[in-house]
C-alpha cells in the first residue's frame, strides 16, 4: 500500500462512521467532526494526487465489480468538495443544534458527502450510477426531512422527476460506453463510428446537464436549492451540480475524446445560454435564496464556456489554448464552489437571524451582523467578478480562452468565440449589477423591518464557517497561479506552465494578481490616509433635499426597473395595477408585477400539458376489463406471428 | 525611453487628465458661442474641494466612505496598464486589456454600491442606470479591444499598439470597425452626451453624477479626479490602439497628445451637434456598435481587404 492509501482509507472509514453516527446515538459534534475529519482526509488525498502524487486505486474498466481510484481529476473535485464540505460541516454544527429532527439531517449530510466522494472516486460503470443515484436521493430526503409541506414535496417531485428524466441520458451514455469498453480503453469509442459517438455524446449533455443545471434543462435547480437546508444548499449549489460536470467532462474530454466540434458548439450554446439567462433572472428574483439558485446556473454556463471553447481548440489542433481554457473551466468550478457556498452559507445565518429573506425587507445588516455581512460582501464582489478576487481570475481565464478562439481559429469558431467572448462580459456586468443589487438591500441602509433591526451576529462557527470561505476567495485571487499549472496538466494533451502566484499566459498581458490586490490595498490606504476622516462632519443624507423616509425606499424592482424596460421583448414583464376610486377620489392602488420564468411557461408548461393528456390517452387503454386485456394478448400474438411469417424477426 | 513613458503615465495621468474635461467644456462653450470657463477650471474644482469638510450622512457604514479611496486608487492602477508611445515601463502589473475592463468594473461596483448605503434615490436612478448601460458598454468595449487585437494576436495592450501601428492597417476595414465601435464606448465610459450629460444634476437625464450627489469634500474630489482620469485612460488608449502612430518615441508622442487632442475637440463637437438620448435608447445605439464591431471582425475572418 502507498502512503496516500493509509490517507484515503481512514478518510472513508471516518466519513462512513459519521454518517452512521447519528442513528446509533452519537452527538452531533462528534457525529461532524468524524465527517468533517473523514472528508479532510479524502479532500487532503485528492489534492497531493491533484498536485503530482502517483495515482491511487484502481483504474476505470468496463465490468460490473465495484473498484475505486483518485487521479487528477478526480483528486481535483475531492478537494474541492472538501473546501466546501469542511465549512459546511462546521457550520452545520451551530446551523443544526437545536433543529427538528437534526441526527436524521446530520445523517443524510454525510450521506451526502459520501455519494458526492463515492462518484467522483468510482472507477465502474455499476458504482458511478449507484452513487450518482444516490447523490440525487440525499438532498431530497434532506429536504423533505426539513420540511414536509405541500409545497416541500411538489418541490422535491419536480426535483426528481426533472433530474431523473435528464438522467437517463447519463445511464444511457454510461452504459454505452461501458458495452463498447470505452471506460478502460477510451478511443474505442471512435472506432465505432460517428453515430454512436454522437449518441454518448448528446446523452451526456442531456444527463449531465441536467443535473448541473444547464439551461433549458435547470428547471429543478430555482426550486429545489432554496428549499433545502443551508449547509445542504452550499453543498447542492457548491458542489453537486459541478460534480454533475465532472461526469460530463469525463466523457468529452476522455471517453468519447477527440469530442467533435459540433460538441464544442453545442456546449458553447448552452453555455452562453445558461450565463446569460441564469444572470437576468437572478437580476429579477426577490428571494435572496432563489436569487443564489438562478445565479449557479449562470456560474455553470460559463464553466461550459470554458469547456466549449476547450473543445474547439483542441478539434482545431492548438493544444496548448485547449489546455487554458480545460484549467479555465476548472478554475472556475473551484471559484464557484467557495464563493456560492460562502453566499448559501451568509444566507442560511441571515434567514435564522431574521426569518424572510424577501430581498425588499432586509436592510443594514452589515451593522448588525458585521463578521457574516462583511463576508457577504465579500462573497458578492467575488461572484460579481471584480478584481482583485476569484471570480474574476478564472472569469478572466475564460475570457482570454474566447478571445484567443476569436484571435487563432477559423472563420466559424473565430465567429463563435467573439461572439461568446462579448456575451461572457455583458454576463459579468450583469452579475455585477445583480450583487451590487443584493448587497445594497441585504447590507445597506437603514432595517426595513423590525426583526431586522433585533438581528445579532451568528453563534462563533457558523461565523468563522463564513470567513473562512472568504479568506478562500481572497486567496485564490491573490494567487491563483499557484493551480493553474496542475489544472492544465489534467488536460487530455496536458501543458506546462510555470508556477507562479499570478497568472503569465502567453500571448496576453498577463494578470499578475498579486501585485494587483497589493496595489489596490496600498493605494486604497494611502488616498483613506490623505483623505483623513476626522473632519467628516455627521449630517443626514442629502437626496437634492428630499427627506430619505422608508416609505420612499428604493425596492429591488424598482433598481433593475431600467434593465427590464430596455430587454422587455426577452423578459416579458407582466404588470398589473388596479386603482380604486371613489367619487373622483384614489383610495388605493395595488400594484403586481412578475416575471414570469419564460423557460416555464413557453417549454415546461406545455411539455408537462403535453405528457398529461397523453397519459390520459394511455389510461384509455387500461379499461379494467378483463376481456380487453385478453384482446390485447391475442393482438399482440397474431402481431408478433405476422412479423414472423413476413421474415421481419425470428 | 521606457523610464519617460512611465512618468507621463503617472504624472500625465495624475495631472493632465482634468485638463481634458476642462478642454471640452471650454470649446463645447465657444463652439455655442459662450465664453464658457478656462480649461484650467476643473484644477480650481479640486482645489476647492480639496480644502472643505467632509460630509458623514447618516446612517451610512465603511462602504460609502471606502468608495471614493477604492474607485481612485482603481484608477491609479489602471494609468500604469496604458502604454504611451507604444511603449511602458515593465511595471510588475502588466498590460492586460481585460485587466483594465475589470478595474472599470470593480470601479463601477464600488460606485454603485456606495449610492445603496445611504438610500437616496437620486444616488440610486444614477446608478441603476449606470450599471443597465455597462452591460452593453462593457461588451462593446471588449469587441473593440479584440478586433484592436487582431493584428497582434495578443491581449497585451503594448503589442496591440505596436501592431497597430504603421499605415497598413488603415486599409483594414475591420480597423475602421473597430474604431467607431470604440468611439461609441468612450461616450459612455467618459459620460458624454448624447449617453449622459456630464453639465446637470437633472433627475431625467443624469447617471453619472447622480451617484456623486452625497459626497463632499476630498470625497468628492477624489471621485472627480477619477471621472477625469478616465477621460484620460480611454482617449490615450484610443490614440495608441486606433489613431494613426509611428515613428520613434518622439514622434509617436507627438502622434498621441495630436490624437488626444483630436478627440477632444470631437468630444465637443459630438456634444454641441448631439442632443442628449432617451436613456433607454442608448442600449439601440451601443448593440448597434457591437453589430458593427462584429462586422469588422466578419470582414477580417473572410481575409480583409488588404
Amino acid at each position: 500500500m502507498s502512503p496516500l492509501d493509509w490517507l484515503v482509507g481512514p478518510g472513508v472509514v471516518l466519513l462512513a462512521a459519521g454518517t452512521i453516527g447519528p442513528l446509533i446515538g452519537l452527538n452531533s459534534g462528534r457525529t461532524l467532526a468524524l465527517q468533517a475529519l473523514g472528508i479532510g482526509l479524502l479532500g487532503l488525498g485528492g489534492a497531493l494526487v491533484l498536485f503530482g502524487a502517483a495515482p491511487i486505486g484502481a483504474g476505470f474498466h468496463d465490468n460490473v465489480s465495484p473498484a475505486f481510484g483518485i487521479d487528477g481529476l478526480s483528486g481535483f473535485f475531492l478537494a474541492t468538495l472538501a473546501i466546501v464540505a469542511l465549512p459546511a460541516l462546521l457550520y452545520a454544527h451551530d446551523y443544526l443544534s437545536g433543529a427538528d429532527r437534526a441526527p436524521a439531517l446530520l445523517a443524510l449530510s454525510g450521506l451526502f458527502l459520501l455519494s458526492l466522494a463515492g462518484f467522483v472516486t468510482a472507477r465502474d460503470p455499476s458504482t458511478l450510477l449507484a452513487w450518482w443515484e444516490l447523490m440525487t436521493l440525499a438532498p431530497a430526503a434532506a429536504i423533505l426531512v426539513r420540511s414536509s409541506g405541500p409545497a416541500a414535496r411538489h418541490t422535491v417531485f419536480v426535483y426528481l422527476a426533472v433530474t431523473h428524466l435528464g438522467g437517463a441520458g447519463v445511464w444511457i451514455s454510461l452504459l454505452a460506453l461501458a458495452h463498447y469498453g470505452a471506460l478502460s480503453d477510451p478511443g474505442s469509442l471512435v472506432a465505432q463510428g460517428a453515430a454512436v459517438q454522437a449518441l454518448v455524446v448528446i446523452a451526456a449533455i442531456v444527463g449531465f446537464g441536467t443535473k448541473a443545471g444547464l439551461m433549458p434543462l435547470h428547471s429543478w435547480l430555482p426550486r429545489a436549492h432554496p428549499v433545502a437546508p443551508s449547509h445542504i444548499s452550499a453543498l447542492m449549489s457548491g458542489v453537486m451540480i459541478k460534480v454533475a460536470l465532472y461526469g460530463l467532462i469525463r466523457v468529452l474530454f476522455e471517453w468519447a475524446a477527440p469530442a467533435p466540434l459540433w460538441s464544442g458548439l453545442v456546449v458553447l450554446a448552452l453555455g452562453l445560454l445558461s450565463a446569460l439567462g441564469g444572470v437576468l433572472y437572478a437580476l429579477v428574483q426577490h428571494d435572496l435564496k432563489r436569487l443564489l439558485a438562478f445565479c449557479s446556473i449562470e456560474n455553470v454556463g460559463i464553466v461550459a464556456l470554458g469547456l466549449g471553447a476547450s473543445i474547439l481548440f483542441t478539434s482545431e489542433g492548438d493544444s496548448t489554448w485547449a489546455a487554458i481554457a480545460f484549467a479555465a473551466a476548472l478554475l472556475h468550478v473551484l471559484n464557484h464552489a467557495v464563493f456560492k457556498a460562502l453566499l448559501f452559507l451568509a444566507a442560511g445565518s441571515f434567514e435564522r437571524a431574521i426569518g424572510s429573506l424577501e430581498l425588499d425587507r432586509i436592510g443594514g445588516l452589515l451593522r448588525r451582523m458585521p463578521w457574516t455581512g462583511g463576508a457577504f460582501l465579500v462573497g458578492s464582489m467575488a461572484i460579481a467578478g471584480v478584481p482583485p478576487l476569484n471570480g474574476f481570475a478564472s472569469e478572466w481565464l475564460t475570457l482570454q480562452a474566447l478571445i484567443h478562439a476569436a484571435l487563432d481559429l477559423s472563420p466559424g469558431p473565430a465567429g463563435v468565440g467573439a461572439v461568446a467572448s462579448a456575451a461572457l462580459v455583458a454576463t459579468a456586468a450583469l452579475a455585477a449589477f445583480c450583487f451590487v443589487k443584493v448587497a445594497g438591500l441585504v447590507l445597506l441602509g437603514t432595517p426595513r423591518r423590525p426583526e431586522v433591526e433585533r438581528a445579532v451576529d451568528s453563534p462563533a462557527a457558523m461565523r468563522f464557517a463564513v470567513a473562512m470561505l472568504a479568506a478562500c476567495c481572497v486567496a485564490l485571487g491573490a494567487a491563483p497561479g499557484l493551480l493553474i499549472p496542475s489544472l492544465t496538466g489534467l488536460a487530455p494533451q496536458p501543458r506546462e506552465l510555470p508556477v507562479e502566484p499570478g497568472l503569465a499566459i502567453p500571448a496576453t498581458g498577463s494578470l499578475p494578481s498579486p501585485w494587483l490586490l497589493f496595489g489596490l490595498l496600498a493605494l486604497s490606504a494611502l488616498l483613506w490616509r490623505l483623505r483623513g476622516s476626522r473632519r467628516a462632519a455627521p449630517v443626514p443624507a442629502w437626496a437634492c433635499g428630499q427627506p430619505v423616509s422608508p416609505e420612499l425606499r428604493w425596492s429591488s424592482a424598482g433598481f433593475t426597473k431600467p434593465l427590464r424596460l430596455v430587454l422587455e421583448a426577452v423578459l416579458r414583464p407582466q404588470r398589473e395595477i388596479a386603482v380604486e376610486s371613489e367619487h373622483g377620489l384614489v383610495r388605493s392602488v395595488h400594484y403586481q408585477s412578475e416575471i414570469p420564468h419564460l423557460f416555464d411557461t413557453a417549454i415546461y408548461g406545455p411539455a408537462r400539458r403535453g405528457a398529461l393528456a397523453g397519459a390520459a390517452i394511455a389510461r384509455r387503454l387500461q379499461s379494467g376489463s378483463v376481456r380487453a386485456y385478453a384482446g390485447y394478448l391475442l393482438g399482440l400474438v397474431l402481431i408478433l406471428l405476422l412479423l414472423v411469417r413476413t421474415g421481419a424477426i425470428g | 525611453m521606457t523610464v519617460l513613458a512611465g512618468a507621463i503615465q503617472i504624472l500625465g495621468g495624475i495631472a493632465l487628465a482634468p485638463l481634458l474635461p476642462g478642454t471640452v467644456q471650454t470649446l463645447k462653450a465657444r463652439l455655442q458661442g459662450r465664453r464658457g470657463p478656462s480649461p484650467l477650471q476643473p484644477y480650481r474644482e479640486l482645489r476647492r474641494l480639496w480644502g472643505k469638510t467632509l460630509a458623514d450622512p447618516r446612517p451610512t457604514t465603511i462602504v460609502y466612505r471606502l468608495a471614493p479611496c477604492v474607485v481612485a486608487a482603481t484608477m491609479l492602477l489602471t494609468l500604469l496598464l496604458i502604454p504611451i508611445a507604444g511603449g511602458a515601463p515593465d511595471w510588475p502589473l502588466g498590460n492586460d486589456a481585460l485587466v483594465l475592463v475589470g478595474l472599470f468594473a470593480l470601479a463601477r461596483f464600488a460606485l454603485a454600491i456606495s449610492s445603496w448605503d445611504t438610500g437616496s434615490s437620486f444616488a440610486l436612478i444614477g446608478s441603476s442606470r449606470d450599471l443597465t448601460l455597462a452591460v452593453f458598454a462593457e461588451a462593446l468595449l471588449l469587441l473593440a479591444i479584440v478586433l484592436a487585437a487582431l493584428p497582434a494576436g495578443s491581449t497585451d495592450l503594448v503589442a496591440i499598439s505596436r501592431g497597430a501601428a504603421g499605415s497598413a492597417i488603415w486599409s483594414e476595414p475591420a480597423h475602421w470597425c473597430g474604431a467607431a465601435a470604440l468611439g461609441i464606448a468612450i461616450l459612455v465610459e467618459t459620460g458624454r452626451q448624447p449617453i449622459d450629460n456630464p453639465d446637470t444634476h437633472l433627475e431625467l437625464t443624469m447617471i453619472h453624477e447622480g451617484a456623486l450627489l452625497e459626497y463632499a469634500g476630498r470625497d468628492l474630489a477624489l471621485l472627480e479626479w477619477s471621472a477625469a482620469a478616465r477621460h484620460w485612460i480611454v482617449l490615450v488608449l484610443a490614440a495608441e490602439l486606433y489613431l494613426p502612430h509611428w515613428g520613434g518615441f518622439a514622434t509617436q508622442l507627438a502622434y498621441l497628445a495630436a490624437g488626444v487632442a483630436l478627440l477632444c475637440v470631437a468630444l465637443a463637437l459630438t456634444e454641441t451637434a448631439q442632443a442628449k438620448m432617451r436613456i433607454l435608447r442608448a442600449p439601440a445605439l451601443l448593440l448597434g456598435g457591437c453589430l458593427l464591431a462584429l462586422a469588422g471582425l466578419a470582414s477580417r475572418l473572410a481575409g480583409g481587404i488588404g
